[in-house]
Parts: structure tokens; C-alpha cells; sequence
């Protein structure tokens, strides 16, 4: 689904390059977990696969589509394919959560019942159908973040690219997040979630990709248990024998259970 | 319970529907272009006090537009005015007859600065300040009464020639045609001289100001113009670049650069047609208002208000709103074209 063959970028006026001979192959229906500190190339990494950003070098391959070939003009269309969350939500602040989720409908040109008929849906998914018609300064940031899922997944794209999607949010509401894009990878797509929130990044036990100075440090299929610390991998092996660890994957967390009562 | 209302079926379903949907039809584009408008619209109101600020702005430029062209064609017609009321007169001895006035009238018609010309015998001079002086019954009394009287103002009078010219700048033309010519030299009276050496100074002056007033008029008027337009790409500019952010966004969801632009412009050209509406309804009240003042000047302004209350309003209205949404349409184009690169 999203392959990267020795892609590199060098930033102009930068001595190191943001990106170095990055290659990698994430399949269908996978929940990649990409990890570093600020930096590493993360963003760069993102914004690749949105076509912000043209590699220096190397091939990128999204869905079938080799971006080389995505002309300019059809940059749009090709986004349309994706689905993309960030951190700071990038909501449209004068419009309404239903709006803001019809948006992106809207510009793919989905007649008004087809929307009308799609968005409730979505917003029923997130969790959100009571804030419909609330604006995002009404919002908390939790739920600025589902709206902002719920945009990004209205399209029933293929692949959904979430860059720092608890970055700004509380415990509590980071598990709910990670708990909808988990429900979301469950529908059939792919994810790319983007962290350096330990914590859900062990408890969550996917596959977790690591970036460190532009270039992929450790790549573990099973997950594993990363300390952003010393950006190193403990093998899941060793989960057992390090209590500190366990304790701090919240487990018994009450809304985890109120959740799962949903 | 969410997710069996968001079954995978659903979203296969969707799926096909999307394939669909990026079919670039009439009917996608029609689609668009509603919820461009729509948004337009919304984003307006939503903004008001953007949008408010704006449009006063534009008011402001339009209004100055409207009171540019008013007073430079009041300028123009004023100077119009006076230039046509000034005209040469030259006098001949009384003994000229008709015969040698109309000679005369053909040598100088050939000169295409004349706008007309009339002429009188002394005889008919004569008559007309009878006529002039109708309303003096003493005068005429007398004159009736008196025969050596009426002998004394026959030969005090002379046959005349009054010219009317097309430019007075170029008097100087028939003044040296006069002076050469030889039927007019032995014509001329010289004991009065023609009123054009008597006013050449203050036709100069009138000339000199008429063109001075017109030419600073409008100058003034463009400056002014010019000023307002930067002020209002400024404020437009501002607008956008505040909501930068959210064209980032819109551009990252995969919106078309023509989707994004459009609700802006939709919201430049309501600023446009709001302050065009207020602009001409200010202009046009202001105007009334002001007109009684200009007639005490003595200033003619009754073909201009002729034209702008009659079928002309409207058009004017139409200018108004035109002018105003073509400077809200390049102003947002110009400030958008930076963020859509």
C-alpha cells in the first residue's frame, strides 16, 4: 500500500539531509506505528506521501500510484485518495462539525444526499453525533481530533496518514483517539500513525517503524517496547521482566472500559 | 452499536459511489459551483465583522470614484459655459452697409474656430436699444420728439460683428485676419477698439483656470483612486493571509485550487455589490443634497442631474456594483495567488 524505495530529501540550506535512503513496504490493512524525535524525518516522511514535499531521490509508490507520475493539477484528486489527520486538527473554524465533515465530500463532488446520508455515519462513528452542528471553538480537543478523523475517514480512503494525532491531547482522550484509529484499521484501512508517545505505542503492540537522524533505525514487525529516551527497542521478550514498563501501559483505564461497553 | 450502522458493506457501497463521484460532469461542475456560493455566502456572514470592514472600505473608494467623475464633468461643463460666453465684437464705422458686413462675414468664416457669427448694421443697431430700452418711456419720448436727437444716436452707433469661437485660445487667428485684411481695415471704427483687446487678459485667465481646474480634478480624483485601491487589496490581503491556515488545509483534504478560490471571491464580489449599493445610494442622496448649492454658485449642474435621476440611475448603479466586485475579484485573486501555489 505505501512503499518507499531509498527515497532521500535534503532540505535546501540544510547540511544533513531530512530523509536518507529511506525504503519501506507497508501492506494493506497494516497499523504502522512511525516513531522518533523531532527531527527525525517524520514529518518529511508524511508530507512525501501527501506530495507537499518531491524527494531529492528514490520512488514512492501510495496505493498503486507512483507519485512521480501525479502531475500537479492532480495533486487534489490524488488526496482524495488519502485520508490525513495532524495534530493541530486543521479544522475549518467557521464551519459547523457537520460541515467540516461534509467538506470533504463536498469537494469530491458527492451530490448533497449521498452526504446527507454519509455524514450522520461518520460522525455516529466517532462518537459525534450529538456535536453536528457545534463549531470547532465549542469543541474540546479530543473531539476537535474525532471531527478531524471523522473528515479524514468519510471518504473511505484506503490509507489514513496520522501525523502526531494525540500530540495535544490528555491521556485519557489519547486512548480514545487510538482506540477509533484501531476501529478504523479493523474497517480495512491502512495506518500510518506518527508518535512519540511511548505509551501507546507499547500498549498497542503493532508494528512499530523507527526514524533517527533521517535514515530507519529499527523496524519491528511485532511491536515492541520503545523508550523515546534512548530511541531503542526492548524485544517483546523482555516485556515481562520489566515491571516499570507494564505499569505504564494503562490497562485497566476506566474509559477503555467505557468504551468497550459502546 | 456504531459499528454495525457503519458496516463494511456500507463502505464498499461508498466506495463504488466514490469511483463515481470524481466524474468531472456538467453536473459535478453546476454542484460546485452551488456550494462555492453557498460557502461564499456563509463565510460572509460568518466573518461579518471582516466582511464589514471591507465593504466600508470599498464604499469609501467607490464614493470617491463617483464624486471624481461628478466634479470633473461639473468642471468641464463649467469651463464650457465660460469659454462660450466669451465672444469678440468688433465695430465698424456706422456708414457700413450690409453689402460689406456679409463680404466680411465670408472672408472670416473660413477660419474653423468660428462658431458663429452675427452681424448689424448701424441702423439695426440702433433698433435693438430701442427695443433694449422699451421699458423707458422717458427715452423713448424723447427721441420720438427730438429728430435731431434721434440723428445724433444713429451716428453714435455702429454696425457690429459679434463672433463666437469654438477654442478662445486661438483668438489670436482672427484678430491677425482682422488687422491684414484689407476690406475689414477699411471697415474698422477706430475710435472702439474690438473687445477682444479689451478682454483678452481675462479670456486668458478663464482659459488658463478652466483647464487647470479639470486637469487637478482629475489627477487629484486618480491619486485618490489609486490610494483606496491599495487600501482595499491590503484589506483583502489581510483577510486571506489570517486565514491561511485553512486554505493549507483545504488544499491538504485534496479541494481543487478553483474550489478553495471561489468562496473567497464569492465573499469579495457580495463586499463588492454591498458597498456598490451603498456607494451610489450615499452619491446619489449626497448629490441631491448638494445641488441647491451649486445653483447658488451659479454652477449649471441640470444636465448632469438630468442624466442622473433619469434612466441613467440605474446604469450609474450598475457601474457602481460592477467597479466594486472587479477591484473585490482582483484583489482576492492577486492575495490568494501566494498561498495557492
Amino acid at each position: 500500500m505505501i512503499l518507499f524505495d531509498h527515497v532521500s530529501k535534503l532540505y535546501p540550506g540544510d547540511s544533513k539531509p531530512a530523509l536518507d535512503q529511506v525504503s519501506l513496504h507497508i501492506a494493506p490493512n497494516e497499523f504502522v506505528f512511525l516513531v522518533g524525535k523531532s527531527g527525525a524525518g517524520k514529518s518529511t516522511l508524511i508530507k512525501m506521501i501527501t506530495k507537499e514535499e518531491i524527494p531529492d531521490g528514490g520512488k514512492i509508490i501510495i496505493g498503486g500510484i507512483d507519485l512521480d507520475h501525479v502531475k500537479k493539477r492532480y495533486i487534489p484528486h490524488y488526496r482524495r485518495r488519502l485520508g490525513v489527520v495532524f495534530q493541530d486538527y486543521k479544522l475549518l473554524p467557521n464551519r459547523t462539525t457537520y460541515e467540516n465533515v461534509a467538506f470533504a465530500l463536498e469537494i469530491a463532488g458527492m451530490s448533497n444526499k449521498e452526504i446527507g446520508r454519509t455524514v450522520p455515519k461518520v460522525l455516529d462513528l466517532v462518537g459525534l453525533a450529538d456535536k453536528a452542528h457545534k463549531f470547532p471553538r465549542n469543541l474540546s480537543g479530543g473531539e476537535q481530533q474525532r471531527v478531524s478523523i471523522a473528515r479524514s475517514v468519510a471518504r473511505q480512503p484506503k490509507i489514513l496518514i496520522a501525523d502526531e494525532p494525540t500530540g495535544n491531547l490528555d491521556k485519557l482522550t489519547r486512548r480514545e483517539i487510538i482506540e477509533l484509529l484501531q476501529k478504523i484499521n479493523d474497517y480495512g484501512t491502512t495506518l500510518l500513525v506518527t508518535t512519540h508517545d511511548e505509551s501507546i505505542v507499547n500498549d498497542l503492540q503493532k508494528r512499530v517503524i523507527t526514524l533517527k537522524g533521517g535514515r530507519i533505525v529499527s523496524d519491528q514487525k511485532q511491536g515492541g517496547t520503545y523508550r523515546l529516551d534512548k530511541e531503542t527497542f526492548v524485544p517483546p521478550t523482555k516485556l515481562a521482566t520489566s515491571p516499570k514498563i507494564i505499569r505504564s501501559a494503562p490497562r485497566n483505564n476506566p474509559t477503555q472500559l467505557k468504551r468497550k461497553v459502546i | 452499536m456504531a459499528n454495525k450502522k457503519f458496516s463494511k458493506f456500507e463502505i464498499r457501497k461508498s466506495r463504488n459511489s466514490l469511483r463515481t463521484m470524481t466524474k468531472n460532469s456538467n453536473r459535478h461542475r453546476l454542484r460546485a459551483i452551488r456550494r462555492i456560493i453557498k460557502y461564499g455566502m456563509l463565510s460572509f456572514f460568518r466573518n461579518i465583522w471582516l466582511s464589514v470592514a471591507a465593504t466600508l472600505v470599498m464604499t469609501i473608494t467607490l464614493i470617491i470614484l463617483f464624486v471624481t467623475v461628478i466634479a470633473s464633468v461639473i468642471l468641464t461643463n463649467t469651463a464650457d459655459a465660460m469659454r462660450s460666453k466669451i465672444d469678440i465684437t468688433i465695430f465698424f464705422k456706422p456708414e457700413t452697409s450690409e453689402r460689406v458686413l456679409s463680404d466680411m462675414t465670408n472672408i472670416i468664416k473660413e477660419n474653423p474656430n468660428i462658431k458663429s457669427i452675427q452681424t448689424a448694421t448701424a441702423k439695426t443697431e440702433y433698433q435693438r436699444f430701442l427695443k433694449e430700452n422699451s421699458d423707458d418711456p422717458n427715452l423713448l419720448q424723447a427721441i420720438k420728439t427730438d429728430s435731431e436727437l434721434e440723428t445724433i444716436m444713429l451716428e453714435s452707433m455702429q454696425a457690429t460683428m459679434r463672433i463666437k469661437v469654438y477654442d478662445p485660445e486661438k483668438i489670436n487667428e482672427i484678430k491677425t485676419l482682422v488687422k491684414t485684411n484689407s476690406t475689414f481695415s477699411k471697415a474698422i471704427d477706430n475710435t472702439k477698439p474690438a473687445t477682444y483687446d479689451v478682454n483678452s487678459t481675462e479670456i486668458s485667465t478663464v482659459t488658463s483656470w478652466a483647464n487647470i481646474a479639470k486637469n487637478g480634478g482629475l489627477v487629484i480624483g486618480a491619486v485618490f483612486l489609486v490610494i483606496s485601491i491599495l487600501v482595499i487589496f491590503n484589506t483583502v490581503r489581510m483577510a486571506i493571509f489570517s486565514r491561511r491556515e485553512e486554505i493549507y488545509m483545504m488544499k491538504l483534504v485534496g479541494a481543487d485550487n478553483s474550489f478553495i478560490r471561489g468562496p473567497f471571491l464569492v465573499e469579495a464580489q457580495m463586499c463588492g455589490v454591498i458597498s456598490g449599493i451603498f456607494a451610489s445610494a450615499i452619491g446619489f442622496h449626497g448629490f441631491r443634497l448638494l445641488a441647491p448649492k451649486f445653483d447658488a454658485y451659479g454652477i449649471d449642474i441640470s444636465s448632469i442631474s438630468k442624466a442622473l435621476f433619469s434612466y441613467r440611475l440605474i446604469f450609474v448603479f450598475l457601474i457602481a456594483i460592477t467597479i466594486g466586485m472587479l477591484i473585490g475579484t482582483i484583489s482576492a485573486r492577486l492575495a490568494l495567488r501566494k498561498h495557492l501555489r
